[in-house]
């Protein structure tokens, strides 16, 4: 009870301050307009009178991480990467076995978990897939698809998991898959270039001044925005394997971690 | 007439404050979790009052969901209780 | 009270808040000893300075998302467009905050994965004691 108090204590002071700010004139209003960088991107993210410097998304968001700043998107890639290799590494030698385990929550719990697993997968497709029309994208779908396996492991554990196919040598080969399809995509622009020996640039989308290379923005009539729907397709499978490698080697219990960490110990 | 988004926004900003606040005294850390899932519920808000779908989609997942789960796994391989 | 004034009040009580949330986390992080507490405090840290992004690129209300809501199937007029960047938010700082969100996750999964390593080494998690038995 003390807590809440001091907890609310320390808003009435937050209160008093804002007051006193604003009786001094300190600080003052937010929200006054945007930058002009904003009012460009906003202008010319779905613009088709201006082929140059469009990136024919109506979703801005996705537009800047995928193609105005998409070589920065591609290195905090790397850094997800790394992180991800660093926590397999510090779990190296330990053995994801499978066996049959009725381990778990009761029934009902099993039930209702197996019918929300296919919506939310149905739901993370679907942010995936329309990531460049409507808020959305890969990193938000990879979130939310993640979710999956941690509900998985907590109602039926890890087991279950595994025995669906879901290793950790698949989870790795299939995030790699990901990573590898981000990296074809940045460089097809470059194999257009060899073939084509016309210009292109490294995560180009559409066509800029001095280069008429250009992945289709509509493909049988609905807007894909060149690469942007691939973009987000492999993000999203890096990204949720990548979190699943993580909650199965989370989920794997101690005895078995400290039997290998004591193996290497004596060696 | 004051808009409704900023009132909502001090609201939030102030319950934000309020969690966190009792997450960083709180010396079981299993209740620490769950105010700061609490206060991190009004930040999804606050993003949601700013015009931040993206954000909301992806944060609400990790910060709600699984950044708790990872943090529930770690709490009990170790101790519950924060020594004094 | 006039409306500009309960609106300035506003504007101040949101700063202040936030400034009032970094300055508990940054107490967190630096003050508790335990490692499980400094990273509950860690991410709080973070995400107030998220928040802070995106507070920076908001337009006052009438203002949209990011998201043109035109007709996709036609290309969109000039002036549809216009109308659109003269009333939207900065899409910039959310593209920021977006990947900033996930990977800073994935490198707290690490620090996580760290500090268990920590309590299977050393059989604890407090830095006081952890210090006491280095060597």
């Amino acid at each position: 009870m003390r807590k809440f108090l001091i907890a609310a204590a320390v808003i009435v002071i937050a209160v008093l301050a804002s007051i006193a700010a604003t009786v001094g004139g300190a600080l003052g209003p937010l929200f006054n307009g945007v930058r002009s960088l904003a009012e460009f991107y906003l202008l010319n993210v779905f613009n088709p009178h201006n082929q140059t410097l469009t990136a024919m998304s109506p979703e801005a968001v996705t537009s800047i991480v995928w193609d105005y700043r998409g070589l920065d998107t591609l290195f905090e890639t790397v850094v997800f990467y790394m992180a991800i290799i660093g926590c397999v590494s510090l779990h190296r030698g330990i053995e994801l076995i499978r066996k049959r385990s009725e381990a778990g929550l009761s029934r009902i719990v099993k039930t209702v978990t197996k019918i929300l697993i296919p919506l939310n997968i149905v739901i993370a497709a679907s942010i995936a897939l329309h990531g460049h029309l409507t808020p959305g994208g890969g990193f938000q779908a990879g979130a939310a698809m993640a979710v999956a396996p941690i509900i998985v492991i907590v109602v039926f554990s890890r087991f279950f998991l595994l025995r669906k196919g879901v290793t950790k040598e698949v989870a790795l080969s299939l995030r790699s898959m990901g990573l590898l399809g981000i990296a074809l995509v940045a460089l097809i622009p470059l194999i257009a270039w060899v073939t084509t020996g016309s210009a292109a640039y490294v995560m180009q989308n559409q066509v800029k001044a001095d280069s008429s290379f250009s992945f289709p923005a509509y493909i049988g009539g609905s807007l894909v925005s060149g690469s942007l729907i691939w973009y987000n397709i492999f993000e999203f499978l890096a990204v949720t394997f990548g979190f699943t490698i993580v909650f199965l080697l989370l989920s794997v219990d101690e005895e078995t971690v400290r039997k290998v960490l004591g193996g290497e110990e004596h060696e | 007439m004051v808009d409704l988004t900023m009132v909502l926004l001090a609201v939030f900003a102030g319950i934000a404050l309020f969690f966190a606040y009792l997450a960083i005294s709180e010396r079981n850390l299993v209740r620490a979790l769950i105010y700061s899932a609490v206060q991190s519920s009004a930040f999804a808000f606050i993003f949601y009052l700013l015009r931040a779908p993206d954000i909301v989609l992806v944060y609400v997942p990790i910060s709600v969901g699984i950044y708790p789960a990872a943090i529930l796994f770690l709490i009990r391989k170790t101790k519950e209780v924060e020594e004094p | 009270m006039s409306d500009v004034a309960i609106d300035l009040f506003l504007s101040n009580f949101i700063l202040i808040a936030i400034i009032g949330t970094i300055g508990v986390s940054l107490y967190g992080i630096v003050a508790k000893p335990n490692l499980i507490k400094k990273i509950i405090a860690l991410t709080i840290f973070t995400d107030t300075a998220n928040v802070i992004a995106i507070l920076i690129g908001f337009r006052r209300p009438p203002s949209v998302p990011p998201v043109f809501t035109g007709a996709l199937t036609r290309p969109p007029t000039l002036e549809e467009l216009r109308a659109f960047a003269s009333s939207a938010v900065d899409p910039l700082p959310q593209a920021l905050v977006l990947t900033a969100i996930v990977i800073g996750m994935a490198v707290n999964l690490l620090i996580i994965f760290i500090t268990l390593q920590v309590f299977r080494l050393y059989g604890t998690v407090d830095m006081r004691r952890v210090r006491e038995l280095r060597g």
